[in-house]
């Protein structure tokens, strides 16, 4: 194994730390009614900007280790772009369903809201798969992508049985893409704790 | 699979980051290749191979198989 040269800046731990402090804050003060629903949606808008600087510090380490390539940086700017429309879309959404009375093809409407950036992110996974020339990566991405499907599958199914026979709550079918996400992540650092 | 890719890199007096920019790949695939935890395609093989001017056989080799 060589070495691998420090980077210049804070690396992106501090920036992932700052961002959940950051969002757990804003929860407590929602959850309080310290804030108006307005408010903390403004705020965390706000609070998406600190994943800029933690993409970029990823970004940066990523370099500073050889595996860092312009495919890359394109999927990392595509993701914060659609995870920024996610929350502004999903914000709104909600905002409108809670101050009006809707029905029909305006609910259909704003549903997409939320989902269409959602669907920006799943063709931002498949640009990179189909964009990524080191075949070493690509293999890295897609199995950490099964595995991570696997997982949803498992535990969606799970859950389906344990809802059906009423021991657990419904829950919405939207979570797929968070856990798949979560899962994603999951995925890699075992595969890194495993020497792949 | 078993490879001397380490071996002939070293000969070369090349860094992993050297011959992945002379590959075209990242310095962690060379990593990952070299320690034996990723085979590498066929085309990239035939890269290798061209890169160190050695026939495929030279450079990769079957498991059970002498380095």
């Amino acid at each position: 194994m060589e070495t691998v040269a420090p980077t210049a800046g804070r690396g992106p731990g501090f920036w992932a730390g700052l961002y959940c402090a950051s969002v757990a804050i804003l929860a407590a003060l929602r959850i309080t009614d310290a804030i108006t629903a307005p408010v903390g949606l403004i705020l965390f808008v706000g609070t998406m900007a600190l994943l800029i600087p933690l993409v970029r510090s990823a970004e940066r380490r990523g370099a500073a280790k050889g595996c860092m390539n312009p495919v890359i940086v394109r999927y990392n700017r595509r993701i914060l772009t659609a995870s920024m429309g996610y929350v502004l879309g999903l914000g709104i959404a909600i905002a409108l369903w809670n101050t009006y009375d809707l029905t029909g093809p305006v609910v259909f409407a704003i549903a997409l809201l939320p989902t269409l950036p959602t669907f920006a992110m799943i063709w931002a996974m498949g640009r990179y798969l189909v964009e990524e020339q080191d075949e070493y990566l690509r293999y890295r991405t897609v199995r950490a992508a099964i595995i991570s499907l696997g997982l949803v599958l498992a535990i969606g199914i799970f859950w389906g049985f344990l809802e059906m026979f009423e021991l657990v709550p419904h829950i919405w079918a939207w979570w797929v893409l968070p856990v798949w996400s979560v899962g994603l992540g999951v995925a890699q650092m075992w595969m890194k704790v495993r020497g792949e | 699979m078993n490879n001397r890719l380490k071996v002939l890199r070293a000969e070369q007096g090349w860094s992993q980051q050297d011959l992945a920019d002379r590959l075209g790949v990242s310095r962690q695939s060379v990593n990952a290749i070299e320690t034996g935890r990723y085979d590498p395609s066929l085309p990239l093989a035939f890269t290798i191979a061209e890169v160190f001017g050695l026939p495929i056989e030279a450079i990769f080799l079957k498991d059970g198989d002498p380095q």
